[in-house]
């Protein structure tokens, strides 16, 4: 690393023009992603018109800081609505509610925080170090490798938030069915559209996700207020025990060091995606904890998981894209498109054409961290106030957001009657003890594990003797196999289904 | 200071065209108008889809709001812009093969004589890409190289993958095609050297300029400006090839004087630096302006062409 570009672009990175830049982004993330339903690719899309006038520096770093800006203010909502702001905060509602309803929100939010912010600093110096020598690796995973790490994923994932293997089966079986509809990936032709062409594209996630996940919650919420009358959203208040001691923070840091591993892992790998990220990095938090039942009833260390992983993914992703040009995720294949209206091929060319540019990206994403923590820290108090407002009025509110951002998608009134039709389904779900956390993500992964498969199909000519040669696929293939015999066990052993459930499903 | 910008710029650019502006004729547009892209956001239909809505607001006097609606390679953005009664403020920009090829294949409820096409401003790319890393640069060597080893390539739509179908009957290859997710899962298979070559809808712009993606033959009716020494399938003998044109398209009978204010202002933003840059510099798409009734008569000789490699 050039010491003279590295001076030059903390220079860059703090002059007044890029604080001002940069602060703006993550503002205008942190409240997108408090506001569940608006997501941040609409905003990073709506967003990059007006970089237009912009310096290249600072429009990619206001962009960056707005998408780091979604990943922390979703934990808000996450934590005080139990609505996530964003899908890949759905995690932190497990933990995060429930400690606020117990009286502290403000310990649920702070850690939330520094999760986030940690999570996002120590991702952004893995990237500064290892983007350039390391993007290499992803080449070696081809679509043997990701066909292998998505079962996996599918299989981790429902293992581990189904509270019955049956239940859980049938909930991940309704998400694959799901992900089939749609136009053929090859033939081009329509599957289950049944004529409709708003279908051929398959169910909008957007929809089906907000669906599920936020408006659904809504129809609990309201159940709820018609018996109970009591808030549904927390107060934050200034109580002794709603204090982050520096003991119980410590107890999170080994969930949000993992959490940032799993999430960097995760983020570098082309097309996973922050949702997988966080919802890993959960299980395993899980997975090591001495007191696993604590979890979902209220433990930081399920906040501090799925946060860190949440906000690691954002810069992780973009590993590949600046080692290859290849973006991980959505979000980074917009910041590609900002790059090209300014002029910049993003690859490894943009290392030796334009270090400075780089490098100032890269100490505006630190700068970008930091103004996270500052605004977090001084506007817990004033995102919160959301919570001041007594439900009957919230729920409105968040419904409309719902209905909002399924219109800004540009979906129109068929993406209306998909979201009301998978809200009455994650309604039923949570009713019936089913993990909507499972059809989610069985929804979500099934077109990708569906085009991999297919391709790792056609390519080996139907010859497994091809895997010989790839043993990151061979490990992710046994890992899989060593999940399905475990949870079989289990299952098996205790004669009933499996114990301490996810309290998601 | 940004405002002040802003219209220095805006007074720069209206001293630059002359009286175009001051030369509008009608009151058209009275509102906000309203451009529909049938992609994602990030993509190289979107990146030209805001730029041009940028330029054209200058001309418009106007906003002129960009609208993603993707789904089924721009079908359901059609089928809901056919039952459209905006007159004319709300229009399409976007490729054309979900008219020219889509109907063909799928039930759609939309026809080419549902649409008006107002303006075409960039030329589609489609091309053959390998890696460099390959022992084959040029179509010919693949074509050689494929005598005596199986080969595999990456199709993006079933278009593409009927014309090397049949390119490779003819030339006896022993060819396996894998679907993939579109120009960003096409990327990584193609430099992870996953398939020996793949279709490329306009991605390569992105990998050619450092010498890790190369391209092997145009699928276009003409040679790209900017890769001069690729020839198209049809020099090289194969009788296909894939036409496409990013067009302004409304629904048929709008009045009079939208019609005319938007092709005006197509033309203005064909004729626009900033329009040109984004799109000639950075996605390597020719701009051109191509009027209402030679693009008329394109699209449908383009389908009849498409109707007949389909019907093989």
């Amino acid at each position: 690393m050039n010491m003279d570009f590295v001076a030059g672009a903390i220079g860059e990175a703090l002059s007044i023009s890029s604080l001002i830049g940069i602060g703006g982004g993550v503002l205008l993330g942190y409240i997108i992603g408090v506001i569940p339903g608006l997501n941040r690719s609409v905003a990073i899309a709506i967003a990059i018109p007006l970089t237009f006038y912009m310096s290249p520096f600072i429009a990619i770093s206001f962009l960056i800081g707005l998408s780091k800006g979604t990943a922390a203010g979703s934990a808000v909502s996450a934590i005080l609505l139990n609505a996530p702001g964003e899908a890949s905060s759905a995690a932190t509602c497990l933990d995060g509610y429930p400690l606020a309803r117990q009286g502290r929100p403000r310990t649920a939010l702070k850690v939330g925080l520094f999760a986030s912010v940690l999570g996002d600093i120590l991702a952004t110096t893995i990237l500064i170090f290892v983007a350039i020598p390391f993007a290499r690796v992803a080449l070696m995973f081809g679509p043997y490798e990701m066909a292998a790490i998505l079962a996996f994923a599918l299989v981790f994932i429902a293992g581990l938030s189904s509270g019955s293997l049956f239940k859980g089966l049938a909930a991940g079986g309704l998400g694959i069915f799901l992900g089939t509809i749609g136009l053929d990936a090859q033939t081009g032709l329509p599957r289950m559209t049944f004529g409709y062409t708003e279908l051929m594209d398959g169910m909008p996630l957007i929809a089906v996700a907000i669906g599920t996940l936020a408006l659904s919650e809504m129809f609990v919420q309201s159940e709820r207020l018609r018996y109970e009358r009591d808030s549904m959203s927390v107060k934050l208040d200034n109580s002794d025990k709603d204090k982050l001691g520096w003991k119980e923070f410590l107890t999170t840091v080994p969930s949000i060091f993992r959490g940032t591993a799993v999430g960097t892992v995760v983020g570098a790998l082309p097309g996973l995606g922050p949702s997988v990220g966080s919802f890993m990095s959960y299980g395993m938090a899980k997975k090591a904890s001495k007191t696993p039942e604590r979890f979902g009833k209220g433990a930081p260390e399920g906040i501090a998981a799925s946060e860190s992983a949440d906000n690691a993914v954002i810069p992780a992703a973009l590993i590949p894209l600046f080692g290859l040009g290849i973006p991980g995720n959505v979000s980074a294949a917009l910041l590609v498109g900002a790059f090209a209206i300014h002029g910049i091929t993003v690859g490894p060319l943009l290392l030796r054409d334009e270090p400075e540019l780089l490098y100032s990206i890269f100490a505006g994403m630190i700068v970008a961290s930091l103004i996270m923590l500052v605004l977090g820290w001084f506007g817990l108090r004033i995102f919160a106030q959301i919570t001041r407002v007594p439900p009957h009025i919230v729920i409105p509110i968040v419904i409309f957001f719902c209905l909002s951002g399924i219109m800004l998608q540009g979906y129109g009134p068929f993406g209306l009657i998909v979201l009301v039709a998978f809200a009455l389904v994650g309604f039923v779900m949570k009713r019936y003890d089913y993990s909507f956390v499972t059809f989610l993500v069985a929804f979500i992964i099934t077109p990708m594990l569906e085009l991999n498969l297919r391709q790792s199909i056609i390519l080996s000519r139907g010859d497994p003797m091809v895997l010989m040669n790839r043993p990151i696929a061979v490990f992710f293939i046994v890992c899989t196999i060593i999940a399905l015999v475990m949870l079989a066990w289990r299952t098996m052993k205790k004669g009933k289904p499996v114990a301490g459930a996810d309290p998601a499903a | 200071m940004k405002k002040k910008l802003i219209t220095t710029a805006l007074s720069t650019l209206a001293i630059a065209v002359g009286g175009v502006t001051a030369a509008q004729a009608s009151d058209w547009p009275e509102r906000p108008v309203t451009m529909v892209i049938g992609f994602n956001p990030g993509g190289s239909t979107d990146i030209q889809g805001r730029v041009l809505a940028n330029v054209m607001e200058d001309y418009l006097g106007q906003p002129v709001n960009v609208v993603n609606q993707p789904g089924a390679g721009s079908a359901v953005a059609f089928t809901r812009l056919a039952n459209n009664t905006d007159e004319g403020y709300t229009f399409l920009f976007g490729g054309t093969t979900a008219l020219t090829f889509t109907p063909i294949i799928t039930d759609v409820d939309y026809e080419i004589d549902d649409f008006e096409y107002l303006a075409a401003v960039a030329i589609g790319q489609n091309a053959i890409v390998t890696s460099a890393e390959q022992p084959f640069e040029t179509f010919d060597d693949i074509i050689e190289y494929g005598q005596d080893n199986p080969m595999t390539y990456a199709q993006q739509t079933a278009l593409d993958q009927a014309i090397i179908e049949n390119v490779a009957e003819e030339a006896g290859l022993d060819l396996s095609i894998v679907p993939t997710g579109g120009g960003g899962g096409m990327a990584p298979l193609v430099l992870g050297k996953e398939v020996d070559f793949a279709y490329s809808g306009g991605t390569h712009a992105q990998y050619t300029p450092s010498g890790e993606m190369v391209v092997a033959a145009f699928l276009s009716a003409e040679r790209s400006p900017f890769y001069p020494d690729v020839p198209t399938l049809m020099e090289l003998g194969y009788d296909y090839s894939i036409e496409d044109y990013r067009t302004i398209i409304v629904p048929a009978g709008i009045p009079d004087e939208a019609r005319e204010a938007l092709i005006a202002a197509a033309e203005y933003a064909s004729e626009s630096e900033r329009f040109r840059e984004t799109t000639e510099d950075n996605t390597f798409f020719p701009v051109v302006f191509i009027g209402q009734d030679e693009m008329e008569d394109n699209i449908r000789r383009i389908r009849a062409a498409t109707e007949e490699v389909m019907g093989d």
